[in-house]
């Protein structure tokens, strides 16, 4: 069953890791790329979580089953993000936006 | 060490670990469904009002975010090494790196603490109690009560987080889990890391925006 065994030594390389992928995030941040920016730190945010899931989280030693649940959850995920941002991103016809002169809050 | 009891409708012990750490793995997935909507929520209106968002959490401060993000990567470290240790009988050093995650807890919710007696210093609050600027645009007040909401939530989980992980702690110390009985400490390990992974996403969200 268990096909892979998470070490110590693999665990301080993961968490240099993270920390190493976090100050990349951090200094990319301040590089002043425009939008491109969130773009790139959500990605290598990704690529960390999937470090902490397989490593700390041993699911690179798990079951199927396990791995199963994690791979539909980030799906449900990303359908339920990308699909409510399709909205707002590609409005034409509409306008983007409630009326600014409309203030809702007194 | 104590052995582990099985439990009548399970045939083996590997079978009810299996199922215990499969209810967990589906509990994580039903509170990332109740993060996602949240983030979907801020993809929307972030995608509406992209530079009032950029505008109020430009406000936050990434020095304090950044040693956040550390703490919480750190804690996850520290607990995934008691695990770990747990797995080899190691009782007091696991004992001992669970504590020290409670701690790495407790620093994240006290640099939390500073940066939300900031926020209510100067009037950065949720809602309608927004007045940091006059008359905000409504993108501004939107991204800023998605901030209070969304690091609010994470900061209970936290609280939850430490309440468990001091638990098991006090456990393994006393000799309850060990090589052969340590699935408790396993799930408590696992839901600190997705309490880390929620983090990862809230930073560069909240944080990086300039």
């Amino acid at each position: 069953m268990i096909s892979a065994h998470v070490t110590t030594p693999k665990l301080v390389v993961s968490w240099l890791a993270l920390l190493a992928l976090t100050f990349l995030s951090f200094g990319i941040s301040r590089a002043g790329l425009g939008e491109a920016e969130l773009f790139i730190a959500l990605g290598i945010s990704v690529v960390k979580t999937f470090v902490v899931l397989f490593i700390f989280m041993h699911l690179v030693e798990q079951r199927f089953a396990n791995r199963l649940i994690v791979s539909l959850t980030f799906l449900f995920i990303a359908l339920l993000v990308t699909l409510t941002v399709a909205d707002p991103l590609t409005r034409k016809t509409f306008p983007p936006r409630p009326d600014p002169a409309a203030h809702p809050y007194p | 060490m104590s052995a582990q009891r099985l439990a009548e409708q399970f045939e083996s012990l590997e079978k009810q670990d299996h199922a215990a750490r499969l209810g967990m793995w589906m509990f994580l997935g039903s509170e990332t469904l109740l993060f996602g909507a949240l983030f979907a929520a801020y993809a929307y209106y972030r995608g509406i009002y992209p530079a009032e968002f950029v505008q109020a959490l430009h406000h936050n401060s990434v020095a304090l975010g950044t040693t956040n993000t550390v703490v919480l990567i750190t804690s996850s470290f520290t607990v995934a090494l008691a695990v770990h240790f747990i797995r080899e009988s190691r009782n007091r050093l696991a004992a001992g790196l669970l504590a020290l995650s409670t701690a790495f807890g407790a620093v994240f919710l006290v640099v939390k603490g500073i940066e939300y007696t900031h926020h209510i210093h100067e009037n950065a609050l949720p809602t309608g109690m927004y007045s940091f600027v006059d008359q905000p645009p409504n993108g501004v007040v939107l991204g800023y009560t998605l901030y209070w909401f969304m690091t609010g939530l994470h900061g209970l989980h936290v609280v939850a987080g430490m309440i468990m992980l001091s638990v098991v702690g006090v456990l393994c110390w006393k000799g309850r889990y060990g090589a052969h009985r340590n699935v408790a400490v396993e799930n408590v390990g696992l839901y600190w890391h997705l309490v880390d992974v929620v983090w990862i996403f809230l930073w560069p969200l909240f944080y990086l925006t300039d």
